[in-house]
Formats: structure tokens, sequence, C-alpha cells
């Protein structure tokens, strides 16, 4: 039943992405409309990718480092794409795929840097040492990316920061083809992972003497989760708060099992960005919104109400 | 030899404590303006060292006769060519106060925005007269060359500049006929709207832009908005003149292949500091953005 709701609201989510914009289009056209073809619907679609891919992430790291504040934030992978894409933009590579490479680039060296931290302290994927190397790594990023930035002029400075705070404007049928083709690998291995990932909850030990191979999985999750980010934030810059709290809101409804907590947060997030982008685009129509606001906007208030409800427990 | 060496400048003191008195002897009254930030700027003798810290500025500075009197402008200040021989003080975003004051201005002239008021406050509190100017439409710059004048000492020329730039401000424009829309970025897009100078630029060479409803300077539309709104002619800025120019990156992107101005491939790309900011050349800008629009339809 909370399946098939879910489902619903996914739909509607996608239905209300394609019926507003910031023009109007007459619901009786709205199947052969050209813009809803060409423009609103890759951009809902996408929406709904980068969310799940979000939102999947999010769950996945949180359950490596058995920590409820993990996200790709937390982890660095955000800032490693968000410095990417500004050294591109600084080096002036026009056009949406040199900039989307650069922070896909730019999200893995985060990863590989903070694992090899990891690896330097002598605990491979340490859940506090994943969390700190995370943090630095992510602290490091941020500082040279406001260099390039306060260094930069001030249109290069304006479109830098636009970027960051993540924009879907530049949605197009080719870029949800590139989408859909990365994301099926990296969501099999997490799922294929549910399991281990379950008992991990219980501890590591536990989880050692229940049969998982503890290492190995923290290590095919771990790039995994991050390889879904790299792919979502390439194509949509970064929207911050969605692989933080849809894990959290999909945990309250169903539970800790892993199997159920994946889709269901592909589908929370998948729904949390479409809408979220469609405000983005209608509130202060002609003019538009950086997603990554609204998502703040709508999330953080969202957040504090769900943790009033834990504690209150 | 020592003993001469101190003699001649202890003359050379008693010469230079003379000049001021003189000076006052000569002067009439104090030259006073109010600014566009309303602060009231008073000179003492007509300005001799004058620090730019806007392109629009520093070229209006040499059009009206005192460009050898510019001792510093910004990095973004290349017209005309003479002004690219005085020393740069950074690129005046966010003043460089200990720049400024190594140029010992008497004069120091800034663009009207939050960071500029609060490096203007700042001289101030050093006894530097800073004058703040709103320069983002031809009458603005018109009324910024009579300030000028007043503290040049030369209102007769500032006037005929002043009245040359309203005579380009009110000319009627011609019919052409072409709606057009500025794209300064394309992910996301960012168009200009009609607070800005290029909106200006636009209705007086007979265009129409698609975005002068947006009560900003520039703004991040979508695709969808670009693509209803349907301009004629897509015109991207370059920082220099581009003789040959190619058509912008964007126009590959299968997003906007729904924009009929990407499909038909209509750019106008407008180079270097003509079309940049209001000007004494706005009539050639102008004129040049008609011939490209004309050839681009």
């Amino acid at each position: 039943m909370k399946w098939l709701g879910l489902g619903l609201v996914a739909a509607l989510a996608l239905l209300v992405a394609v019926a507003l914009g910031p023009t109007h289009v007459p619901v009786a056209a709205l199947a052969t409309s050209d813009i809803v073809r060409s423009i609103r619907l890759p951009r809902g679609v996408l929406a709904f990718l980068v969310g799940g891919a979000l939102g999947v992430s999010g769950a996945a790291l949180q359950a490596i480092v058995r920590n409820p504040l993990a996200d790709p934030f937390l982890l660095g992978l955000s800032g490693g794409a968000g410095l990417g894409a500004v050294v591109a933009i600084a080096a002036h590579a026009s056009g949406a795929l040199p900039v989307a490479l650069a922070a896909f680039a730019g999200a893995l060296i985060a990863m590989v840097l903070v694992y090899r931290i990891g690896l330097v302290g002598g605990a491979e994927l340490d859940p506090r040492v994943l969390i700190l190397g995370g943090v630095a790594v992510g602290a490091f990023s941020a500082a040279v990316t406001t260099a390039i930035v306060s260094l930069a002029n001030a249109a290069l400075l304006r479109n830098a920061m636009l970027w960051l705070w993540g924009g879907l404007g530049n949605a197009s049928w080719s870029s949800v083809w590139l989408v859909c083709a990365s994301l099926p690998l990296p969501l099999v291995t997490l799922f294929a992972a549910a399991r281990p990932l379950d008992l991990l909850a219980l501890g590591e030990e536990p989880a050692g003497y229940l049969g998982a191979d503890v290492t190995r999985v923290r290590r095919q999750v771990y790039i995994a989760a991050s390889l879904l980010t790299a792919v979502a934030v390439s194509v949509s810059g970064i929207i911050g708060f969605v692989g933080l709290i849809v894990p959290h809101a999909m945990r309250a409804v169903w539970g800790r099992t892993h199997r159920a907590l994946f889709p269901a947060a592909f589908l929370g997030g998948g729904v949390l960005v479409t809408l979220a982008d469609t405000l983005a685009r209608v509130v202060v129509a002609p003019r538009e919104l950086p997603v990554g606001i609204v998502t703040a906007l709508v999330g953080v208030p969202t957040f504090a109400l769900l943790m009033r409800q834990w504690t209150a427990r | 030899m020592r003993r001469r060496a101190h003699r001649t400048h202890l003359a050379g003191l008693l010469v230079l404590a003379a000049i001021p008195w003189q000076r006052r002897g000569g002067q009439t009254a104090s030259l006073a303006v109010t600014d566009d930030a309303q602060r009231v700027v008073r000179l003492a003798h007509p300005a001799q060292r004058i620090v730019s810290l806007s392109p629009a500025i520093t070229e209006l500075l040499f059009a009206l006769g005192v460009g050898p009197r510019v001792v510093g402008r910004t990095t973004w200040c290349d017209y005309p060519d003479a002004a690219k021989r005085v020393p740069s003080v950074g690129d005046g975003l966010e003043p460089n106060i200990e720049a400024i004051v190594a140029r010992r201005p008497d004069l120091v002239v800034l663009y009207q925005s939050p960071l500029d008021l609060r490096a203007a406050g700042e001289l101030e509190r050093l006894e530097i007269p800073a004058l703040v100017l709103r320069q983002d439409r031809l009458m603005d710059l018109a009324r910024d060359a009579r300030l000028v004048g007043v503290l040049t000492r030369d209102s007769a020329g500032a006037d005929s500049i002043a009245r040359r730039i309203e005579r380009i401000a009110t000319a009627p424009a011609p019919a052409l006929g072409v709606s057009l829309a500025y794209i300064t970025w394309d992910n996301p897009p960012i168009v200009i709207g009609g607070e800005s100078y290029l909106d200006e630029l636009a209705r007086l060479a007979g265009a129409r832009n698609v975005f002068h409803d947006l009560r900003a300077a520039s703004s991040v539309v979508s695709l969808e908005t670009l693509a209803v709104r349907d301009p004629d002619v897509l015109v991207t800025l370059a920082d220099s003149a581009v003789p040959h120019p190619a058509p912008p990156a964007f126009a590959t992107g299968p997003a906007w292949q729904a924009i009929r101005a990407v499909r038909e491939r209509r750019f106008v790309v407008l180079g270097g500091s003509l079309f940049g900011h209001p000007s004494p050349r706005a009539d050639s800008a102008v004129a040049e953005l008609g011939r490209l629009l004309r050839s681009a339809r």
C-alpha cells in the first residue's frame, strides 16, 4: 500500500513538472507541445533521476559510515565536483559537456583522495577516517574553489556560484540517456549489498560473524555511491540536502532494511528534486532560482520537523 | 658640499611653502557637487590627479580632454589606447584602497555599488575626495559628464559632451523589426534584462529585447521561456573585438535546439568595450549593432 502511494506521488510529481512551467501550455496541448517534449519532459525526468541517485547515494553512505550526518557533502564528493566544475569554468571551457566531465572527474578525485587518506591512516574505509577525510577534502576543495572564484572576474564568479547551487537548465534527452546509461551499474551494486549493509548496522564485528565481508562491502558501496553522486552532480551542479534528508525521511516509513530503503530513497529523492525544480522554474518566472536553494529552503524545515518527531519518541 | 645641499633643500622647502598661499589668493570658490550617492564632494581646486574605477568614466575623462590628469584606472579600462598607459589599480570590483592611495589622487571616481560605496567611505576618512556615479544608461553618463566638468572646472566642454550623449540617447530609432535576446551565459541560461545599457542599445538600434520586461540588469531564465519568447537573433558578448566570430559553444547543445534562433543559426557576437558600457561613442555602438542585426536577420 505504501509502495503504491509512493509510486503515485512520483507519477504525480512528474506530471506536475510537465504541466507547470514559466509559460502557459494548455492541458489539451500538453501531449503535442514542442516545449513539453523537448524541454519540460527531459528536464522533469532528469530531475527525477538526479534526485533518485542522490537519495540512494546518501542512504548508502550513511550505512557504511554508520553516521546519520553522512551525505555526499560531508564526504567531500560535492566539494570535489564543485572544484572540478569551477576549474573548467575558469578555464573558459564553454558548453555543458566539458563542465560536466570536469565535475565528474572532480568528484572521483575527491573519492580517491578520501580513500587514500583512509589507507594512509592504516584503516581502509574506517568510518571515522572516511568522515574526517571527507571533511578535510571538502574543506580543501572549498578553499581552492573560493580562491579561484575570488581571483576571477564578476561574471565568472556569478556563473560559478550558480553552478555550485545546482540547476537543470540545460537538461535534454541526451543528458537523460547519459544518466540512464550510467545509473544501473552502481544501483545494482548497491542493491546487491543491501543485506550485508543491514548486518553492518549491527556493528562491524557482529556483521563479520554473520558472514559479511565488511571491507569488501564497504569498498564496493563507497565506490558505487560516489559514482551515483558524480553522475548526478555532473549534470545538475550541487543540489544539497537531498542525500541527507531523503534517506532519513524514508527510514521513518520503510524502516532500516536496505532492500526496501534503496528503492524508496530513489523514488523519494526523485520526487523531492522534481518538485523543487518545478518550484525553481515557476515561483519567480520568467526568472529562475537555483534548484539547490529550493531543496535547502524546503528541505531544512522538513528535516527539523522530522527531528522533532524522533526526539519526541 | 654637504652644507650646500642642505641649503638648497631648505630653499626648496620655502618655495613649496609659498605655493599654497599664492593659490589661495587666486582661488575664487571651492568646487562642490552632489553625487549619485547623495554625498557632497568638495574640492579646493580643480582635480589634477584623478583615479577612475570604471571603464565608462575613464573613457569619459579622456573624451572630456582631461585624460592626462588620469593617474589610475582599472584593468578593464582599455579605451582609448592612451588609457592603457595609465597605471592600473586593480580590477576595481572591490577597490584596493592601498593601490588607489599610492597614486596620490585628489579625486577618485567610483561606480555606484555597495563595495564602491564602502571604499568611498574609507577614502573620505583618508581625506581623499571620492565621487560615486551611476553609469548604467546614457542619460546617467550625460549627468556624470556635467558633474566631472564642475570638479575639473571645464563646465563648457563637459556640457557639450553631455549634450552629444543626450542627442544619441533621444535620437529616434530606425524601424528594424528584429527581436533579440542577449545571452551572457549558457548553463544556466542568463539573459540581459530591461535595467541595462544593452537593453537601451537594442532600443536605439530599433531592435526589441525580448527580456525588456525583466526588472533586472540580467537574470537566469529557463530555456522554455527563451523558446516561447522566440527572439529572431541571439546576441552574445566577447571580451575583445572578434573579426570572424564563431557561433557560441551552446549552439550545438541539444537542449538549445528548442530555440528557433539556434536552429536557424542567427547569432551576433558583440566584442570589445564599445558595447560594454555607456560612452560618447554610443552612436557607433548603435550603428554597429544595427548593421550586425540586419546581416544576421
